[in-house]
Formats: structure tokens, C-alpha cells, sequence
């Protein structure tokens, strides 16, 4: 809807312009003129365009003018005022011959026609050169002569000036700014059939011209120059009239950029201030017929600030350094004038807002402009030539009608006004959208946290079971050969609560029985996951090596964390004092050696007691081999070690079977619940379908052999050691006992049944009437047990002194110390 | 010793005596045919100034002491020729401390700063007054080689003084300005022939003989302005023997003419001003003296004579400003600020003196000739495209001079040529004209500010005053052509417009304004009457032409009421009355008409003349019929 303007460019001068004073001349179908406000001109020919020459001057231009009739330009400097004949510039044919590089003539004191310092502005006004400068109190505009014969550069005969006085409050202003702003010189005559040289100068309609500069200078025809002045003066004289003076005849109260007339159906006088005000004199239509006429004054507001601007029949075509604006004038004299005279009636300061009848054509950073009217195909078209800041010279073609159907573009525009606000507002509210949403999400997400924190940290000291909770499951597998056991670790989430993205779940597995060296037997493992619903549960394997540095039993313990960072952001969350970390733990898993076992069938371990049954690799002959050299405790067939455990069957009867079901046998009951059931939060993987005998045969975790025995006994006729059972209550008991060749296999196991054995009676219902049978035999263990320190003394001293007792004499000691330990017949009841 | 350690300087001083000499050889070699002198002494003086800062960069010695003399001559010489009095003035007042200084001299030990604040600003001639100081100065170095150096800092300072009109301090320091001659030319004597002086800009003789005469003309003016006419006569008298610059003696012919006018002896005035313009024949400001003296005298031949002599004078190019002589460093203009003499040597514009001449040559029956230059003032506004000189403000307005011009042609009997004038006016002035006008009592004392306050207001009266007289002239055109029917139709648009003029007399009600109203004071009330008066009468005597007796006799009788002296308005009503068959009404009015006297041709514009109306009616043959009508009564009373 908007009209797009072609814009081309001529050439780049390539550099970064002083964006202050800025002019370019253009003499139609010829050169082009142009300064930068620099002490340099360079003159361009529009047809094969290119550089043709660069005029150098001792000074920063101010302004410059063409004079078409002879063929001169006339350059206003800081020292004055050079005349620059096209005759003396360099010819095109010399210029190309130079290899494109055009030539540049610098300008002397030959060339110099008026020695007046500080001209600001220029104007040609038929054989006369206008000179404005500012003086200490006063603008003075000058008039020169321009000499008939050009031939001899004489200075120029002055011909009386103009004053007019400087507002003082132009006097504050610091020098620098008196010198960037420009004043404006500008020439109208009122239009004529009759007129000798049209096309000079602009032409005004004849009444409104009697009207503004008086009836003297419209009988004399006298051309009327205007002066728009930085104070925002538009001052006038009338060149012919005798006794003439600089008159005011408006004051836009803004610096003048722009003097124009509009030549359209009706004629109109348009100023353009720096900040956007438009001044349009046009006639006053007359209210009675007899009445005189008189000129209106319509002040409109455009949106500034104005750099450059200039004029066809109905547009104003203005930059404001980031657009070029055209201002349609039709419009504006027809509907915003009303509205403005409506306005100033109301109150005489109010300036009407044109901005709607301001059009973009979208292009930037335009210096100068300049008219060039164009001989397309019989028609002449408006072309703007204009200078972008970056040295740019464009011709810039305005989009045919676009003022057209003023109306409809009008509506079409405010639509787009309200199309866009929309735009805005919903691109608005979306980003507030969002950020509501990741709110409200981040607030659930920590919901979510405290509750599940909440969940964990009340039942820390509780009984009851955590609703998230782990749990595991030993496993056997074989890889590569390698018999390894590992963990197959299970993550519950039993809570209503989701684990989102953010948990990481800690594990970290460490031996019980290396206790000083905590550190180095432990491995820890983080798992980060996604959601965990409700329900739902994480399995994760874990190697437990049984090899290598630690062995069984283990402890696994495992905590939930949570870093704040991913709901708050890194940022927020660091400046939280507490650290950005929960940390929740979770209940803490024990692995044993029962734990680990692998069943064995009883015939495998009469065909072969090696410890590995399944394969026999070079490695393996070679520790075969090596074997019963290695020491005297790993000698399989030679020693056999063996532990026992005595349990009162009426205790396993009572808790058993409240657990397992309808097994007669109590014994296979309880190798059933030692080796299949699961305890502390660990189950074995082996297949329990065959403990259906008394007698389990396995495998250690460290491959030995393992012999496992429950049998029912009835403790009537006590022996020599179990003489504290009374004779009046026989008790059943069983007897669980552990054999192997291997002392660290059957120590693993004895442990790990009275760990479970030990579980169990913390859960058995409380008993009270064995007390006093218990105290006896604890008498007798007591003693037992000062046999047995009595003995480790002696093998201590023995071992301190050194005398000469070897090494293996005093370590089958210690063994029988510790074997009398296990021997320990307490019955567990 | 002494020779080793001045050895130096001296060396220097002999280096910078070169570069001043080359500097000065410039100016002296410079371009002089360039009218551009103020060019070459911008380009000068810095270098001058550059000199100047080394020299003064040593301490005040004996040595060189006149080579910075002469340096500082040229310096403020070249500073004066610039205007720039004040830098010369510091300049100066800078040297002559460190000359003293040198001297050894220490008169000013008491209070320096006080004395030469005293002497440069001449505030307090009491405590020492300046003349005294230099006496002092000029006395302490009297012994000393650079005397007759400082001598020329002497003539420096008048010229600053005459530049800034210190007239009394020139006064008072007469007799030591007096005494310079003498040493001046004895300095030029001895030292001519020395080859390693420091060369200046200018000789100080020249520039002595320059200032006596200029501070001459420039007294002289200042006391005739102060009515010392005879004390000025008696300072001009030898001035004008003075060697000078033609220019310069033709001014002093000219002030001692402008004091002898004044003193009421007119006819030596107009000798001495011719002298004048014999001594320089661009000297325009005498001829326009001449014109003054001359219309003073009432010798209207001589008057027009002069004033065609000025405006060719004017029409030579570049005759603007007193031109400097050639090879001249001072320019008059700053030697001459004196605006008792401004204001003699002021001309009006060529323009302005083309339309004394015209109008002086149509009212003194000089017609055809008038014409031609009216006719130049118009072409040359029209089409001279040098536009017209801004200070003119004697002009009348355009308008005006449109319509002057139509009447000086329809009086020549080209009324074609007047019509289109007038038709420009018309058309100008078309869309402007307002509705109604009041015409306001004129203040009498506070005139100028009101004026300016009505400005629009006193446009849109003469607008309408314009524009009714040049409907007033086309009736005349239209009458002289005989067809009267037109005429009719333009004397009614004349008379249309005056009717919109209503007048307001001071505490009253706008009203139409009556013949009683007029008096002295009242010229636009005056204006308006006379032009009611005239197109009624044209009216009048064209329905009188076409036998429309009674409309004829109608508006012959209005336009007597208006303006009771109209000639024609008289003549013609008893014309029509006796047409009318009322013969002894006719004859009453007749012989009154007759005794109207028409002394108030000065006072009204041009082109509110009155038209030979009566000229068809011959008053012989009038008297003839009054005497038929009554031949008992005798008609001696004719005038």
C-alpha cells in the first residue's frame, strides 16, 4: 500500500560525510554539484557518470551556487567567495584519457571575486551574486555585481547590502552552533506570462505575491529574495523596489531548512523548519467579495527533524536522516489547513499535526536533496537527487501517486497503524505468556521438590517405609569369561509425586569390612534421569567387584539430589546461601556373601571341586598349578573349616512360617529364607526352586566351594558343652552349618547368617521365660572365651618375643583361637 | 668587549632591517592598478607582526631601537588601514613605554598605569593630559638618535586620534603637531642617503601632509555643524592651498563652501563648490551642495541644470565611496569618520535625483523632457537588473511614480501610454483593495510610532488612493480622447472608491468626510476632497459633452462641494447652467471661478493635477457672454 520509490545509485564517493553543511547543485541534464562540507567539490556528470573533476578550496565550503547562463559556480568559503569558470575545468576527453581517475583543480586567489570572510549562503539573482553573512550584531546580505565580460576575474563591485539585526538570543548560543546552522536564500518573482527568463526562479501566484511582499515590489515585478534565517526569521527584500529593506515576514521560531513554492493548482509559499514545523502561505479565501484578500499562514507539524527537503508540484520531500518523508501539501492546504485555521482560532500557538499525510519512502540517511526534473519519453519526471551520509549519490525516483486517493490510503494507513499496535500487543502479551508459564512451571517443579523432600525427610526416623525407596538384586553373569556379580539396583518411587528432570540419584557402594580404608574401598555412581512417574521404578546395574580391591559384604547407600540450577537458573540459584543442592537420602542396602552365592548341584562338586566350573583357561592350570604351593589355608582337600549356628526352632517356626507358608521341614525353611528370601532390601538372583533339601552346595563369591547345612535337632541329652539345657524343657533346634575349604567363605557366610539371624529376632514376637536357662550358658561362653583369650595371649607374647616360632606355627594358632570362637554353641532362641 | 657581545643583535637587527625592507617593497610593488588594497595589507600585516614579535622579543636597546620604530610605524599604519584602531592604539602605547624605558627615562614612575590609561583613553586630561605627554616623551629622547623616529609615532597617533574624531586632543596638541613638520623633513634630509635604514610603508611626510588637511576638513565640518562658521572658515582657508590629494581639496572647497552658504552667501557658496567639482570632477557631493544652494535660491532652470549634471555624474560606475588615490595605504574613509562630514558629503541615489529631475522639469513646464526621464526611472526600476540601490527612501512609492509618470505623458497628450501605466496600478492593486476605510485624524506630536503601528492600515488608504487616481487619470485619458462615455465609466470608479473613504475625526463617529473638514494638517483628508472634487468634475463635463445636463450639472455641483477651487468644475457648471438656460447663476459662477487662485500646485501630488478642463470653453468668449447677458457690467475684473 505504500509506494516504494527506485532508488539508484550514481556512484560512492566512499567516504563518511560531515553530515552538517551539505549542498547539492544540479544543473539538469548537465553536472552535478556537489560538497561533503568539506574544502572539496567535485563535479559529476550525470550522463557517464563519473567523477569528472574535484575543485580543492583553502576552505571548508559553505555553500555554492550554479550559474547556468555563464557556465560559472560560484563556491562561498570561509575567506570568500570563488568563481569557478567550466571552460577552465578539465575536458571529458582529457579526464578519460587519465584513466578514471578524475582530476583535481584547486582553486587560488585568481579565482577569488569577493574577499568577504564568512559567507554563509549564496544566491543568484540574474547578473547579481547574493552574499548572506552574519556579522557581530547583524545578518548582512550583500549584493555584488557580476561584471559583464567574465573574461578577467576582477572583484566584484558591491552594490549595497541588507541588514538585518540578530536576535540576541542567538547571541548565547556558542560559536559552533552559530556556524552549523545554515541560512536558507531563496528566490520567488510572481509568475508572469510576459516574464523574460522563466524558470530562473521560482514563480508565484501573482496576488498572493502582492499580498506577501507588497504592492511595489509586484508593480515593479521585482524579484522578491527570501532569507531564511537559523533564528527561524523568514525575512524578504524586494530586489527592484527602490528603498527596499530586510522585512520579516514570518517567524517559524526554528531554524530555517527549507524555502520552496508550490506550483500546484494553487500556489502556495512552504517553509520547513528544522524540528518538522511547515509554514504554507496560501491566499485566504475571501470571505465577502468586496473584501481584499489576504494571505493565511497554516503552521502544520511533521515529524522532524528536517536535514534537507525540496519541492515538486505537490509534495514536499523532506529527510530526516533516517527517512525520507514526503509530505503531500495538497492534502494539507485542503484539509489539515482548515484544521489548523480552526485551531489557530481556538488558540493562535497550536500547529496542526500533518503526520498522517506524511508518507515514507523508505530511504535512510539522505543529506542533501536536489530536484532534477527528467525528460522521460516526451514527459518531464520528477527525479530527487539525493546524498546519503555514507557518500552516496542516489537518484530517487518517487512512487507515481502516491499521494493519490488521499482517502482511502488514509484509512488504508490508520489500519496498518492498528494492524501493527496489535502486533505489538500480542507479541506482548506472548513474551508475558511464556514467562507466566515458566513461572508457574518452575513453582510446581519446586511443589514437586518440597513435597518429595517433605516425603523423605519425615520418614527419616520413622518405621515406616519410605515411599521411595531401593532396592536391589545380586546377579551372577559372565562376560568375557569373567564371572562378575553385579547389582541390579532398583529405584522405587512409590510416592504420588513425580521425579522430574533434575533428580540425580547417588549410589554409593562401600565394604563393610575394610573400615579404615573407607575411601578407597568405595565407588560412587550418579544417575541422572528424567521423569519417574508415580509407580514407575529405575533400574540400574551396578558391578560389584568380589575380585578386586573390597569384598562382600557391602553397604549401598543412596541418596536423591536435586540441583535448584535447573528450575532457577544458574544465577538465581547461586545466590541462594544454602547451596543449590537437596540432597535426600534413601535407605541403605546391605550385600553379603549369601547375597552372592551360586547354587551348585551336589554332583558338580564331587566332579570337580576347582573353583571355576565352567571353563579351564591357561590362566587358570597355571593357578591350579600353583595352589597348593601358595599356602597352607587354601589347601581344599587337606582342611576343612566349618562354622555352626544354632537357632531354637519353635523361634524360626514363629516367624518363619508367619512370613513363608506350609513347610514342614523348619531346617529347609530356613535355608530357604537364608539363601532365597531378601534381606536388607537385597535379594539373590539364584534359583531357590532347588533348596528343597536340607543341604545346599555352592559358591562363594570368591569361587570356593560352600557347604550349607540345616538339621534338626532335638537338644534333650545335653552334651558335654550344651549342659546348660534343662533337662525338663527339650528343645528344638536347628542347626545351620557352613563348611568349606576356604576359612574367608565360611567366615563371609557365618557372618552374613547372623546378620539375617539377627534381623529375624529383632522382628520375633518378645519372650521371657528362658532367662535363667540363657544365664548358664552364658557363664560357660564365658569362660569359652577366656580359654580363647588365654590362648592369643600366649601366641601374642610368643609372637612379640620371637622365639623362633615361625611364622605358620603361630598363624595355625590364631586359627584355632578363632575356630574355638565359632565354635561358640550358643543357641539362638 | 662591548662590540663582541652587541655583535649579535646587530647582526640581527641588519636581518630584520632586510625583511622589513623586502615586506615593505611587497606593498610598494604590490598590484596597484587592483582596487583590492585591503587584500595585500591582510596578507602583510601578519608578517609585519611576526617581525614585530622578534624584535620585541629583546630587551629595549639603543641599537636597534629605531628599527622597531619603524617597524611599529608600518605596523600601525597597515593596522589603521585596516580599521583596527584599537590594536594599533596597544601597539603603540606597548613601544613608546619600551622606548622610555630604554632611555632611560622615568616620568611616568609615579603612576604609570594610572597616566596611560589617562592618556589613551583621554578620560581624565586633567591629571596629564596627552599632549603634555607626548611633550614629555618627545622632550626625555630629545638628545637620543631615534627622536625624529618617535616623531613619526606621532603622526601614527593623530591618525588614530582624527580615525576615532578626538578633535579636542588634536586641538590641544596643535603646536607639537605643528613643530613635526619641521622635524620630519630634516629626518628625511639626514637620513636619505643612509642605505641600511629601515624602509616604511608610507613617507611619514605624505602622511603628515594627509592628516593636516584631513583633520582641516574634518574640524571645519564638525564647527559648521556647531555653528563656529567663521572660525571654520578661517581653518579651511589655507587648507585648500595644502598639497593634497585632488579629492581632499575638492572636500575642502566643499565645506568651506557649505559654511559660506550658511552664512548666507550663496553665491560664493556655489563658487566654491564649483571649484569643487573643477578640483575632481567626481566630486558628486559638491554638485548635490549646488542643487540645495540653488533650490534654495528658487533658480529652478539652474536647479534641473545641476541635477542632470549629477545624475550623469552618478550613472559613471564606482562613484559610491570617496575613492582612495591610487597608491594611497590610508583609505579616506577611515581618516574621514567625522558624521558632521558624512552628512555634507552624503548623496542621494541616482534614482532619487532622475525623479527630483523629472518632477522638477513637469511642474516648471519642461514637459516632454520630464517625460524621458520618467520614463528612465521606470525602465531602469523595471528592467535594470542590477536592481535599485536599498538606501533610497526618498523615492516615493512605486505607485506613485507609476502615476506621475501617467501624468506627466497624458500632459504630453500620449494618453494610450498613460492608460497602460495606469492599468498597472489598477491591476495591482485589484485584489488588494478593502471594503472600507476610515481615514483617522493624524497624530500631531507622537508621529512615529503610530505611523508604524497602522502601517497596513495606511497601505490599504493610499491603496485606495492609488487606485482612484489612476481611475481618475484613465477618465482624463478618455476626455482627452473625447470619448466620454468611457470616461463616465472610470470617473464613476474613481468616484466609487473615494466613497469607501470615511473620516474620523479625533472623539467622533467615522463619517463622510466634508469640504469643511479639510485644513492644513489633514493632507489625506485633503487628497481625498481634491480627488472627489476632480472625478466629479470629469464626470461632470463628460455628461455635459453628451447633453446630460442635469446629471452634468449634479455632479459639477458635488465636485464644487468637495473642492470648491476646481477651475474646470466651476467653468463648466456655468457652462451647463447657461446651457440650462439659468444665465446670470452661469455668470455668477463663472466670475468666481475666475478669481480662484492656484498656489497649492506644490503641496499636492503630481497626479492630482487638474486637467486643462476649461480649455475648451475659451473664457474670452465666456466674458463675451457675460456681457451680452449683462452688458451693463463691466468686466474689468479679469486677471
Amino acid at each position: 500500500m505504500e509506494g516504494r520509490c527506485a532508488v539508484e545509485i550514481l556512484t560512492d564517493f566512499g567516504f563518511c560525510l560531515a553530515s552538517s553543511i551539505l549542498k547539492v547543485s544540479s544543473s539538469p541534464g548537465t553536472d552535478v554539484f556537489l560538497t561533503t562540507g568539506s574544502d572539496e567539490v567535485f563535479v559529476f556528470g550525470e550522463q557517464d557518470r563519473h567523477i569528472k573533476a574535484i575543485l580543492i578550496f583553502p576552505d571548508n565550503v559553505r555553500d555554492l551556487v550554479v550559474n547556468k547562463d555563464k557556465k560559472t559556480l560560484y563556491v562561498a568559503c570561509c575567506t570568500g567567495v570563488y568563481c569557478i569558470r567550466f571552460s577552465s575545468l578539465p575536458s571529458r576527453a582529457q579526464s578519460s584519457e587519465s584513466s578514471r581517475i578524475p582530476p583535481r583543480v584547486k582553486a587560488s586567489h585568481e579565482h577569488l571575486v569577493i574577499r568577504e570572510e564568512g559567507t554563509l549562503a549564496l544566491l543568484l539573482l540574474h547578473s547579481l551574486l547574493l552574499n548572506l553573512r552574519r556579522e557581530n550584531t547583524s545578518w548582512l546580505l550583500t549584493r555584488y555585481k557580476i561584471p559583464e565580460d567574465s573574461t578577467t576575474v576582477a572583484r566584484y563591485e558591491t552594490l549595497g547590502s541588507f541588514k538585518a539585526p540578530l536576535i540576541s538570543d542567538s547571541d548565547h548560543r556558542g560559536s559552533d552552533e552559530r556556524s552549523e546552522k545554515k541560512p536558507v536564500l531563496f528566490c520567488v518573482r510572481p509568475a508572469d506570462a510576459s516574464s523574460k527568463s522563466p524558470g530562473a526562479h521560482a514563480s508565484l501566484d501573482p496576488v498572493l505575491f502582492k499580498v506577501l511582499f507588497g504592492i511595489d515590489a509586484a508593480l515593479a515585478k521585482s524579484p522578491v529574495v527570501l532569507c531564511g534565517l537559523p533564528d527561524g526569521r523568514l525575512c524578504f527584500f524586494a530586489h527592484r523596489v527602490p528603498g527596499s529593506r530586510l522585512r520579516v515576514l514570518y517567524s517559524l521560531e526554528q531554524p530555517v531548512v527549507f524555502i520552496g513554492v508550490q506550483t500546484n493548482a494553487s500556489h502556495s509559499l512552504v517553509a520547513l523548519g528544522e524540528s518538522g514545523k511547515v509554514v504554507l502561505v496560501t491566499l485566504e479565501p475571501k470571505a465577502t467579495p468586496g473584501d481584499g484578500v489576504a494571505a493565511r499562514f497554516s503552521e502544520v507539524r511533521v515529524p522532524g527533524p528536517a536535514l534537507c527537503a525540496c519541492l515538486d508540484k505537490r509534495s514536499l520531500y523532506y529527510s530526516t536522516g533516517s527517512d525520507l518523508l514526503v509530505l503531500d501539501l495538497a492534502l494539507v492546504s485542503s484539509t489539515g489547513g482548515s484544521e489548523a485555521e480552526k485551531e489557530t482560532l481556538a488558540s493562535p500557538k497550536t500547529t496542526a499535526d500533518a503526520s498522517r499525510n506524511v508518507n515514507s519512502l523508505n530511504v535512510c540517511r539522505v543529506v542533501a536533496l536536489a530536484e532534477h526534473l527528467k525528460n522521460v519519453e516526451g514527459q518531464l519526471q520528477l527525479q530527487l537527487l539525493a546524498l546519503s551520509s555514507r557518500g552516496q549519490l542516489q537518484i530517487i525516483r518517487p512512487p507515481v501517486g502516491v499521494p493519490d486517493g488521499g482517502s482511502s490510503s488514509h484509512a488504508g494507513r490508520a489500519i496498518k497503524d492498528v494492524l501493527s499496535a496489535i502486533g505489538d500487543v500480542c507479541e506482548r502479551a506472548s513474551v508475558l505468556k511464556s514467562s507466566v508459564k515458566s513461572r508457574n512451571q518452575t513453582l510446581t517443579h519446586l511443589n514437586q521438590l518440597l513435597n518429595i523432600s517433605f516425603l523423605l525427610k519425615a520418614n527419616a526416623n520413622g518405621k515406616m517405609e519410605k515411599p521411595i525407596r531401593c532396592r536391589a538384586v545380586a546377579d551372577w553373569s559372565t562376560l568375557l569369561r569373567e564371572d562378575s556379580l553385579t547389582l541390579k539396583y532398583i529405584l522405587d518411587n512409590g510416592s504420588p509425586y513425580i521425579l522430574e528432570r533434575g533428580w540425580t540419584l547417588n549410589v554409593t557402594v562401600s565394604s563393610m569390612c575394610d573400615s579404615a580404608q573407607v575411601e578407597s574401598s568405595s565407588a560412587h555412581y550418579s544417575f541422572p534421569f528424567h521423569n519417574l512417574h508415580p509407580g514407575e521404578k529405575l533400574e540400574i546395574s551396578l558391578p560389584l567387584d568380589t575380585q578386586g580391591q573390597w569384598s562382600l559384604p557391602c553397604v549401598v547407600t543412596a541418596t536423591l539430589a536435586f540441583a535448584l540450577s535447573s528450575i532457577l537458573g544458574e544465577k538465581a540459584s547461586a545466590e541462594l546461601s544454602g547451596g543449590h543442592l537437596v540432597n535426600l537420602p534413601l535407605n541403605t542396602l546391605t550385600v553379603d556373601c549369601l547375597h552372592a552365592l551360586r547354587m551348585v548341584n551336589p554332583a558338580d562338586v564331587k566332579r570337580n571341586a576347582a573353583p571355576r566350573s565352567y571353563d579351564v583357561t591357561p590362566l587358570d592350570t597355571v593357578r591350579t598349578f600353583l595352589k597348593p604351593h601358595s599356602g597352607l589355608r587354601d589347601d581344599a582337600s587337606s582342611q576343612k573349616h566349618s562354622t555352626c549356628v544354632k537357632v531354637s526352632s519353635q523361634l524360626l517356626k514363629e516367624t518363619l512360617k508367619a512370613s513363608e507358608g506350609t513347610s514342614t521341614n523348619v531346617g529347609v525353611l530356613l535355608l530357604d529364607w537364608l539363601i532365597g528370601g531378601e534381606h536388607g532390601g537385597v535379594k539373590s538372583k539364584s534359583d531357590t526352586k532347588t533348596l528343597d533339601r536340607s543341604v545346599v552346595h555352592a559358591r562363594a563369591p570368591n569361587g570356593h566351594l560352600v557347604k550349607m547345612t540345616a538339621k534338626e535337632v532335638v537338644l534333650v541329652n545335653p552334651t558335654e558343652e550344651d549342659s546348660v539345657v534343662t533337662p525338663e524343657a527339650p528343645l528344638d533346634i536347628v542347626e545351620v552349618r557352613v563348611e568349606s575349604s576356604s576359612l574367608a567363605a565360611v567366615c563371609g557366610m557365618h557372618h552374613a547368617v547372623l546378620q539375617r539371624l539377627q534381623a529375624l529376632l529383632q522382628k520375633a514376637p518378645e519372650r521371657s521365660s528362658t532367662l535363667n536357662m540363657q544365664s548358664l550358658h552364658v557363664r560357660e561362653a564365658l569362660q569359652h572365651a577366656k580359654k580363647i583369650l588365654h590362648k592369643l595371649q600366649e601366641c601374642r607374647v610368643s609372637c612379640n618375643f620371637g622365639e623362633g616360632t615361625s611364622t605358620g606355627k603361630m598363624i595355625s594358632h590364631l586359627l584355632s583361637a578363632y575356630e574355638e570362637l565359632r565354635e561358640t554353641s550358643l543357641l539362638i532362641i | 668587549m662591548y662590540t663582541k657581545r652587541q655583535q649579535s643583535p646587530s647582526k640581527l637587527s641588519d636581518r630584520w632591517i632586510q625583511e622589513n625592507n623586502e615586506l615593505v617593497n611587497k606593498w610598494k610593488n604590490r598590484d596597484a592598478s587592483s582596487q583590492d588594497q585591503n587584500h595585500a595589507v591582510l596578507l602583510l600585516l601578519p608578517e609585519f607582526h611576526k617581525l614585530l614579535r622578534k624584535i620585541q622579543g629583546l630587551p629595549p636597546l639603543e641599537d636597534h631601537a629605531h628599527l622597531e620604530v619603524c617597524v611599529v610605524y608600518n605596523v600601525c599604519l597597515l593596522s589603521i588601514a585596516l580599521s583596527r584602531m584599537s590594536e594599533a592604539e596597544q601597539l603603540l602605547k606597548q613601544t613608546i613605554e619600551r622606548v622610555l624605558q630604554m632611555a632611560g627615562v622615568e616620568p611616568m614612575a609615579t603612576s604609570p598605569p594610572q597616566f596611560w590609561h589617562t592618556l589613551l583613553t583621554g578620560v581624565e586630561p586633567k591629571a596629564t593630559t596627552p599632549s603634555e605627554f607626548w611633550h614629555t616623551v618627545l622632550t626625555s629622547v630629545e638628545n637620543t638618535a631615534i627622536s625624529s623616529f618617535l616623531k613619526n609615532l606621532l603622526c601614527v597617533q593623530w591618525a588614530i586620534w582624527l580615525a576615532n574624531c578626538k578633535f579636542e586632543t588634536i586641538e590641544a596638541q596643535k603646536e607639537e603637531f605643528a613643530s613635526l613638520s619641521a622635524g620630519i623633513q630634516q629626518n628625511m634630509a639626514s637620513d636619505g642617503m643612509s642605505s641600511n635604514i629601515p624602509l616604511l610603508v608610507m613617507e611619514p611626510r605624505k602622511l603628515l601632509e594627509l592628516l593636516e588637511i584631513c583633520t582641516a576638513i574634518t574640524q571645519g565640518a564638525e564647527m559648521l555643524k556647531e555653528g563656529r562658521r567663521s572660525e571654520a572658515l578661517s581653518l579651511l582657508h589655507p587648507a585648500s592651498s595644502l598639497p593634497a590629494p585632488r579629492i581632499l581639496i575638492a572636500y575642502t572647497h566643499l565645506v568651506y563652501g557649505c559654511c559660506l552658504a550658511h552664512t548666507g552667501r550663496p553665491q560664493m557658496a556655489l563658487l566654491c563648490f564649483r571649484k569643487a567639482v573643477e578640483t575632481d570632477f567626481q566630486c558628486v557631493c559638491a554638485q548635490y551642495q549646488t542643487i540645495l544652494v540653488l533650490r534654495s535660491l528658487g533658480n529652478t532652470r539652474g536647479e534641473i541644470e545641476m541635477l542632470r549634471f549629477l545624475h550623469s555624474t552618478l550613472r559613471l560606475p564606482s562613484n559610491n565611496e570617496p575613492v582612495t588615490p591610487g597608491n594611497q595605504l590610508l583609505p579616506l574613509s577611515v581618516l574621514l569618520q567625522s558624521q558632521a562630514l558624512q552628512s555634507l558629503l552624503s548623496v542621494p541615489s541616482s534614482l532619487s535625483v532622475l525623479h527630483s529631475l523629472a518632477q522638477k522639469c513637469v511642474l516648471n513646464s519642461r514637459v516632454p523632457e520630464g517625460v524621458e526621464h520618467y520614463l528612465g526611472l521606470l525602465a531602469a526600476i523595471h528592467y535594470d537588473e542590477h536592481g535599485v540601490c536599498s538606501e533610497d527612501s526618498d523615492l516615493p512609492r512605486l505607485p506613485e511614480l507609476h502615476l506621475e509618470a501617467g501624468t506627466s505623458l497624458l500632459m504630453v497628450e500620449r494618453p494610450g501610454d498613460c492608460m497602460t501605466l495606469c492599468d498597472e496600478v489598477i491591476t495591482t492593486t485589484a485584489e488588494l483593495l478593502p471594503a472600507h476605510v476610515v481615514l483617522e485624524e493624524p497624530e500631531e506630536e507622537e508621529g512615529g510610532a503610530q505611523a508604524t503601528s497602522t502601517e497596513g492600515e495606511q497601505d490599504a488608504v493610499a491603496m485606495i488612493f492609488w487606485t482612484a487616481a489612476a481611475h481618475l487619470l484613465q477618465g482624463h485619458c478618455y476626455c482627452e480622447l473625447k470619448n466620454w462615455k468611457e470616461a463616465v465609466v472610470h470617473y464613476t470608479r474613481c468616484i466609487n472608491l473615494m466613497v469607501k473613504v470615511r473620516f474620523k475625526e479625533k472623539g467622533g463617529q467615522p463619517q463622510v468626510p466634508t469640504t469643511d473638514m479639510v485644513n492644513e494638517k489633514r493632507k489625506d483628508l485633503h487628497i481625498l476632497q481634491r480627488m472627489k472634487g476632480l472625478s466629479f468634475a470629469g464626470r461632470g463635463i463628460s455628461f455635459a459633452q453628451t447633453d446630460q445636463l442635469r446629471q452634468a450639472l449634479r455632479d459639477l455641483n458635488l465636485s464644487l462641494q468637495a473642492f470648491p477651487e476646481c477651475v474646470g468644475a466651476g467653468l463648466w457648471c456655468g457652462e451647463v447652467l447657461w446651457r440650462l438656460n439659468r444665465k446670470q447663476e452661469a455668470a455668477k459662477i463663472w466670475e468666481k471661478t475666475w478669481n480662484f487662485s492656484s498656489d497649492v500646485a506644490n503641496r499636492i501630488p503630481l497626479y492630482l493635477w487638474e486637467p486643462q478642463f476649461g480649455s475648451v470653453l475659451d473664457c474670452e468668449e465666456l466674458r463675451l457672454r457675460i456681457r451680452e447677458l449683462d452688458p451693463n457690467k463691466d468686466t474689468s475684473n479679469q486677471e
